[in-house]
């Protein structure tokens, strides 16, 4: 049997090999790289010449972009994650009800999620012209008020997120398989106490869907602190900052247009100043976790 | 009367569900015109941006900016699917696109098999440690990688090659690719590896003649999840390849319609374009389409062990 459990050793550790190798080179070596870079003035080419914490100095005190990109960020992840939850739920609920067709329905709600996002993207960016655009075009049509969307100021931010919301069949299809799995005899049950949709929603659904509901608090705040094909394609931060997230920030300074010098050891603060408002997004949820969400019990 | 047409294209469709009889209660007529009401917006939301990204595609280029702008094309101008893929080289991007995502997908699903298979079929120590590992680096944001790896692959030489692309795919790739391969093989009874190495089977081939064939809904679930974060991927190609002869279709979409130079894009161009680039993730998608809800179900539980 010993024999045996060596060669399981050997062979687990050829065949885990590769992904030790890859958690090396691409998780562990760029965070502690990355963190000396953000303590450092560094421009790819000479050698990073240390400066404490001057980046961060240089960031919260100097920078006139930094905070607008930090509310631009906060704006965008406010605006966004709420409203996807609120919708694909919605969707999801919608979905989940017996009719002929609803099968369809689904599909294409789904459909958007599937298309390759700089295909979408970009026909969004069209779709909002304010001239020729489709958006503008049926607003005329039903004579209701049309906008510059991506070209207005106030209008660009809720326009970008609108464009990211057509991708919300995603969220649909997570809460649809919550929603399956939540046991049919707690809804009959209390149908036979008589209880009216809005407690069923509030006294079954969410609290038995509230795990998934979590999952998805953290995964789309994290995925939505790091947008980046959307506000670099639709309006590539402007009009003046009210687009420029952080991440548009980051790829900015460090991978500049030809002709200006890249800022790698500042973008990598500004990576820092992200990763860190991650973790905070994912300790103050799971900080609440206790509060809100259903578990059964069952400790492993 | 309007539940016909959507009825007949149901079944097209695998079933996936009990096909429980609606309760034929009390004949809810407003409930279900309500419902067919808002299935018809949804639909529309979804499918009207699709056509009319066709209507502009068969337009004349001038055609396009008419205004008040008309929703069919006057003259349908079909030669906008030779002339707008020519105009930005799409068979190489193509091309190129191909042989980034196929072997990214072939490194991503092969690696992370084999790392599923360790972590839930063998014993070593470290198993729990590197498993709690892998699953940890999920949650570190891709961008922290971004400039240390950049150049990293400018020492190397592999900036502006597509290196930086693939390699990666290979040495584990996605750590949720090696989470749900381990989900997956823990669900196989173990009796079957006892019987395949009493028969003097080795890992190896248990892994490749036993495994392989048993995991085939867990591996096509990421071949397709694979396929389309790379089909899809822009900010990598974008910021590790420099000539415009290497890029994936992603960056060469994206830079058709950044105007140069205050140039206007081609808009009919493009769209006509962009519906051929829509197309494979779009034929994955329609062929695999129980793999997608399957994987993404799995993705929705993964907080319950």
């Amino acid at each position: 049997m010993s024999r045996n459990a060596g060669s399981d050793v050997k062979a687990a550790y050829l065949f885990i090999a590769p992904a030790i190798i890859g958690f090396t080179v691409f998780v562990v070596y760029p965070l502690i790289r990355s963190f000396y870079l953000s303590l450092t003035r560094y421009n790819g080419l000479t050698d990073p010449v240390f400066v404490g914490l001057g980046n961060f100095r240089r960031l919260f005190t100097v920078d006139p972009a930094f905070w607008p990109s930090l509310r631009a960020t906060g704006y965008l992840v406010l605006l966004y994650v709420p409203l996807s939850l609120v919708l694909g739920l919605a969707l999801a609920m919608f979905c989940n009800q017996r009719f002929a067709g609803v099968r369809l329905v689904r599909t294409l709600a789904y459909l958007p999620v599937v298309l390759p996002a700089i295909a979408t993207i970009t026909l969004w960016k069209f779709i909002m012209n304010p001239q020729v655009g489709l958006l503008n075009t049926i607003l005329e049509r039903l004579h209701l008020p049309t906008s510059l969307w991506l070209q207005s100021p106030a209008m660009s931010m809720p326009s970008v997120v609108l464009v990211m919301l057509w991708g919300v069949g995603g969220t649909m299809i997570i809460f649809l398989a919550a929603l399956q799995a939540v046991p049919t005899e707690l809804y009959e049950a209390a149908r036979v106490d008589g209880a009216g949709s809005a407690s069923v929603f509030f006294r079954i659904t969410l609290p038995m869907i509230s795990p998934i509901m979590l999952l998805q608090v953290i995964l789309q705040t994290t995925a939505a602190l790091q947008t980046f094909n959307q506000p670099k394609i639709l309006t590539n931060g402007g009009p003046g900052f009210s687009t420029n997230v952080l991440m548009l920030s980051i790829y900015n300074n460090g991978f500049p247009n030809l002709g200006r010098i890249p800022q790698l050891g500042y973008a990598s603060a500004q990576v820092w100043v992200l990763f860190i408002l991650i973790i905070a997004v994912i300790a103050l949820t799971a900080k609440f976790t206790s509060l809100w969400t259903y578990s059964d019990n069952t400790p492993d | 009367m309007t539940t016909l047409p959507t009825e007949a294209a149901a079944p097209v469709v695998p079933v996936t569900e009990p096909p429980a009889p609606r309760p034929p209660k009390k004949p809810r007529l407003i409930g279900t015109t309500a419902w067919y009401a808002t299935a018809l917006f949804i639909c529309a939301v979804m499918v009207v941006p699709l056509l009319w990204m066709i209507t502009i595609g068969l337009k004349s280029r001038t055609a396009v900016f008419d205004i008040p702008p008309k929703l069919l094309p006057t003259e349908w101008t079909w030669s906008n699917f030779v002339n707008g893929p020519e105009a930005i080289h799409f068979p190489r991007l193509l091309l190129n696109s191909t042989v980034i995502t196929a072997l990214s997908v072939l490194g991503g699903v092969l690696t992370a098999m084999m790392a599923g298979y360790a972590l839930a079929r063998l014993r070593f120590p470290g198993r729990k440690l590197w498993f709690y590992l892998f699953v940890g680096s999920m949650l570190l944001p891709g961008v922290v990688g971004l400039i240390p790896l950049f150049q990293l692959y400018k020492n190397i030489g592999w900036y502006d090659t597509w290196l930086p692309l693939i390699v990666p795919a290979f040495l584990g790739g996605n750590p949720l690719f090696i989470f749900l391969a381990r989900q997956y093989f823990l669900a196989i009874p173990y009796s079957i590896d006892e019987a395949a190495k009493i028969d003097g089977a080795g890992h190896f081939r248990i892994f490749t003649q036993v495994m392989l064939p048993l995991t085939r809904p867990a591996w096509i679930t990421m071949a397709i999840l694979a396929f389309q974060a790379s089909w899809n991927d822009f900010l990598n190609p974008l910021v590790y390849l420099y000539s415009s002869e290497k890029w994936p279709l992603s960056v060469g979409m994206a830079s058709f319609i950044s105007a140069f130079a205050g140039q206007t894009p081609d808009w009919s161009y493009y769209m006509a374009t962009n519906l051929l680039y829509m197309l494979p993730p779009l034929i994955v998608f329609f062929a695999a389409q129980r793999y997608f809800i399957q994987g993404l179900g799995a993705l929705g539980s993964t907080n319950q062990k």
